[in-house]
């Protein structure tokens, strides 16, 4: 994901991801009932038993309430008032990347992701690339395909490898799970799908690239990930939306099976727009991330950088089920203006000597909000588990809010369980030392609080890494002085 | 007398409760059982209470005592006051009236009843029995104002049957010679959900120390519903230490309030530690309202079997340079369950504040359990606050190190016990207190 940080249009305007592509797009009617979910499952050509799923999760999302224990305020959010399907109309499913209208790959290539199979200097990653509700390209798919491993879009998926979908789609978020994931499990539209066969370590890394365009739609995607014994993977996850004055909903399911001795690391570089600078606009997101370590000696690691979005709402999570299992979640978010986020992590230990290791960076700057909101289980099996937690907040401005509520429950004597968490505000003697050698306040704070993150960055593979370190310090334009 | 049941609150008439002669009183009755009635029972979804279960709490059948009818003087003009006083209508009890080893200014509860009209005083130190004080008329500025009733079941609860407790004011002028002990002694066969509230009004630059104190004799597996308030109002550059010791008998359930407001300078220093009861919850609201303003809660909970022991904390820093500390630490075995929720909240505008609380619980067994939720929430930045939160069991290697020194298994265990909960009771700045305490 290369160069993409070309400074700030002349316009003064932050988000340089707001621009709208103008396509001609197939638009389900505004609302929500049954016969929409017929609708998308018929575009999609889906069988039967995938169209009762969904059926019967409408049928449940209809008993459920929206949760308000999130310390978030946002408008009520009129799920009549929606569309849930729009894709961009191209002939029946193109064969190769050749085919794909040029548009779309204009689009990409001005995102910085190119849809090309190419080599670039930051090494060769494979992109699928998700448009509105539907996945227009997916690159390096032959390559990958040689050693077995299958990377396409969920729909593809549904189609060529419905044992494997069958099996493990919702055993891990089941439908029934919260408010959100049972819209998503009525609705999806689209996202990404891996299966890494026994014994095999991707040879690049995967990435989905996921781009909301069109006006008043939902984006409700669905990514599963399936790690087999003793096989690796590193998935990277991008997201960007146009500027918009209405609020843009996307609610997301991403799942995550790890059997034996296999290990996945997911990076999450989420860049939604925020809304402008009076909290006017931007997306809501709210997704349901959970990964299920079922075999021993199984890893999973969450590495998360949260600069967008108006709302957030995200607790990438792991169940350590499998003995000597372990999770990692690494997250840094940063809200300014009049974001808003919730965020953390649910770590369950199930399986003995299981390990899990909470790492969180928040930073809070004008009038946002944040919470770093956890848990971590010991259930009374998890014999030997241990848990280290560190939640560091930094607070930019005296307008603005951290919030930390961590749950710690544990069943077992044996767990060994720390957490610790702190909040203050940058030093003025840090911030000092920076001053007297000349550098200028905005970028001492933007170097300061690059050293906050620096822990939680270093997860991050190194294209990402470079490019969330500029994304925080364009986010944090503003918020000094 | 009449008996509730918990859970059938819904049915719960307007009864005799409300039948006083003192109508600022029945004001506040009645906004009490509204508030209660109007929350309802906590359940496992009422974030303030998600840990603790209420249990058998909500099913048991409590006689509830109430003998104020005509029991006070109301000098308010509407009351139709009666002179004569029913005294005769305490049992008679054996309590030990004052078994610590050292000296106190004694007022006895026996069954939540206070047990006499009038207290040994010195200068400076007033106490009277809310019944005298309702008549007196100046305790009213006092009740309900430190805390929303709504947002406290049992409170709401404390205040519909409004009558027993006692109200202490000090001022400079008394030296903190003792410690005013409030002596709270249940026994007997009756289920009795008894209410008291206590309102401590400390005129600026007082000090002096409260110790409460709850205890059984009798029957061990007698069950009795203690629920308490008390109201602390710390002035100016006031210092209070607030001990408590609840050692309730196994079967019993105690849930108790401090809700405290801490003036410029003012100081209140607490430690409350927890030993007995199925059921026990000690909720502690400090508000540090003004510039300087401290406060420390500390607390130690030990408990076996199936008890399940509750400390919530909310250090609400409304002023900026205030400063709060919390020490708690949990030693749990059995079956039992203890549970933390700590909060710290920091307002806007709260700058130049410190805020800091730890939490570290020891399993004793294979069942038993801990449940913690320590908080922040902070909207002004130039602040230091940080929380942590350890559980685990016995560190294996101290235990090693005392037995290859010749000291048994469980000696080993009870040393090593002793010096985890001894650096919470070593903060109590009252040395006869502290001695007193780590003796238990």
């Amino acid at each position: 994901m290369a160069k993409k940080t070309q400074i700030i249009d002349e316009s003064g305007d932050k988000y340089k991801y707001g621009f709208v592509t103008d396509i001609n797009a197939e638009t389900a009617p505004i609302g929500l009932n049954a016969d929409i979910i017929r609708l998308i499952s018929a575009k999609k050509n889906e069988p039967e038993w995938l169209l009762n799923k969904r059926l019967q999760a409408f049928e449940f999302w209809k008993t459920m309430q929206e949760p308000t224990w999130a310390k978030l305020t946002y408008d009520k959010i009129d799920y009549q008032n929606l569309h849930y399907y729009s894709a961009p109309q191209q002939k029946v499913s193109p064969k190769s990347l050749d085919e794909v209208d040029p548009k779309l790959i204009e689009t990409y290539n001005k995102l910085g992701i190119p849809l090309k199979e190419q080599e670039m200097l930051s090494g060769v990653v494979a992109v699928d690339a998700v448009f509105d509700s539907v996945s227009v390209a997916t690159t390096y798919r032959a390559e990958l395909a040689k050693q077995g491993i299958i990377f396409c879009s969920i729909s593809e998926a549904v189609k060529e490898h419905p044992e494997l979908v069958q099996k493990y789609l919702g055993s891990v978020v089941p439908f029934t799970d919260n408010f959100f994931a049972c819209l998503n499990s009525a609705v999806f539209t689209d996202g990404s799908f891996v299966y890494i066969p026994k014994g095999v370590k991707c040879p690049m890394e995967l990435s989905t690239y996921f781009r909301i365009n069109a006006k008043n739609t939902g984006q409700f995607e669905r990514t599963l990930i399936i790690a087999d014994e003793g096989s690796y993977v590193s998935y990277l996850e991008g997201c960007t939306a146009p500027q918009r004055d209405e609020n843009q909903l996307h609610a997301a399911i991403v799942e995550i099976v790890v059997l034996k001795d296999a290990e996945v690391k997911y990076s999450t570089v989420q860049n939604w727009y925020p809304g402008d600078k009076n909290g006017k606009g931007g997306v809501y997101n709210f997704v349901t991330k959970r990964a299920a370590c079922r075999g021993e000696n199984s890893k999973v690691s969450w590495t998360q950088v949260e600069t967008g979005s108006a709302v957030t709402w995200k607790y990438p999570s792991c169940i350590l089920q499998g003995d000597n299992s372990s999770g990692e979640f690494y997250s840094v978010a940063l809200t300014n203006n009049y974001q808003q986020a919730d965020t953390g992590t649910k770590m369950i230990h199930i399986g003995k000597n299981t390990t899990s290791k909470i790492i969180s960076k928040g930073i809070s700057a004008g009038f946002s909000n944040q919470t770093y909101r956890g848990l971590v289980k010991v259930a009374p099996q998890a014999q030997n588990a241990r848990n280290y937690s560190q939640c560091d907040s930094l607070l930019i401005g005296n307008k603005c809010g951290s919030h930390t509520v961590p749950y710690i429950e544990n069943r077992n004597k044996t767990a060994i369980l720390e957490h610790e968490a702190t909040t203050s505000k940058i030093s003025d003697e840090q911030l000092f030392y920076c001053r007297q050698r000349g550098i200028s306040e905005e970028e001492a704070v933007s170097l300061i609080v690059n050293g906050f993150c620096k822990e939680v960055m270093q997860h991050l593979p190194m294209e990402f890494a470079i490019e969330a370190a500029k994304l925080i310090n364009i986010s944090l334009e503003g918020s000094v002085g | 007398m009449s008996k509730i049941v918990l859970k059938n609150y819904a049915d719960w008439q307007q009864d005799d409760t409300n039948t006083t002669f003192c109508p600022k009183l029945a004001i506040l009755r009645e906004k009490g059982r509204q508030a209660f009635l109007s929350q309802g029972l906590p359940t496992p979804k009422t974030e303030a209470w998600k840990y603790t279960k209420l249990r058998n709490l909500s099913d048991e059948e409590f006689v509830v005592e109430s003998d104020d009818k005509n029991s006070f003087h109301c000098h308010d003009e509407k009351c139709h006051c009666h002179d004569e006083h029913e005294t005769g209508s305490h049992e008679h009890c054996c309590c030990h009236e004052n078994c610590l080893p050292f000296e106190v200014y004694e007022v006895n509860f026996c069954n939540g009843k206070l047990k006499a009209d009038h207290f040994h005083t010195t200068q400076g130190l007033s106490i009277v029995s809310l019944t005298d004080a309702f008549e007196n008329g100046d305790v009213f500025k006092y009740l309900n104002k430190s805390f929303d009733i709504n947002n406290f079941p049992f409170a709401a609860l404390n205040s519909a049957y409004l009558e027993q407790g006692v109200m202490i004011a000090v001022d400079k002028n008394f030296n903190d010679d003792k410690p005013i002990l409030l002596n709270f002694h249940s026994h007997g066969d009756i289920k009795r959900l008894s209410n008291v509230y206590n309102v401590i009004v400390a005129e600026s630059g007082a000090r002096a120390t409260i110790l409460e104190h709850y205890y059984c004799s009798g029957a061990e597996k007698s069950v009795y519903f203690n629920n308490i308030v008390n109201e602390f109002f710390i002035g100016r550059d006031a210092y209070i230490r607030h001990y408590k010791v609840q050692q309730e008998a196994f079967k019993a359930f105690h849930i108790a309030l401090n809700s405290v407001q801490v003036k410029q300078g003012g100081h209140y220093e607490s430690f409350c530690l927890q030993l007995g009861a199925d059921l026990s919850r000690q909720e502690t609201q400090v508000v540090l309202k003004e510039p300087h303003a401290e406060a420390e809660v500390n607390a130690v909970y030990k408990m076996n079997g199936w008890a399940t022991l509750d400390t919530t904390t909310d250090i609400k820093h409304i002023s900026k340079e205030t400063v709060s500390h919390q020490l708690v630490k949990g030693i749990i075995g059995g079956k039992a369950k203890g549970v933390f929720q700590g909060k710290i909240h920091i307002a806007p505008d709260a700058v130049k504040t410190e805020g800091y609380q730890l939490h570290k619980a020891l399993l004793l067994s294979d069942e038993a359990e801990v449940d913690v939720k320590p908080e922040l929430e902070i909207f002004a930045d130039d602040v230091k606050c940080s929380h942590g939160a350890a559980s685990g069991e016995l560190d294996k290697e101290q235990l090693f190190y005392l037995q290859s020194r010749g000291i048994g298994e469980d000696e080993a265990k009870t040393l090593l016990i002793k010096a985890f909960t001894d650096e919470v009771i070593n903060k109590i700045s009252c040395t006869a207190v502290a001695e007193w305490i780590k003796s238990l």
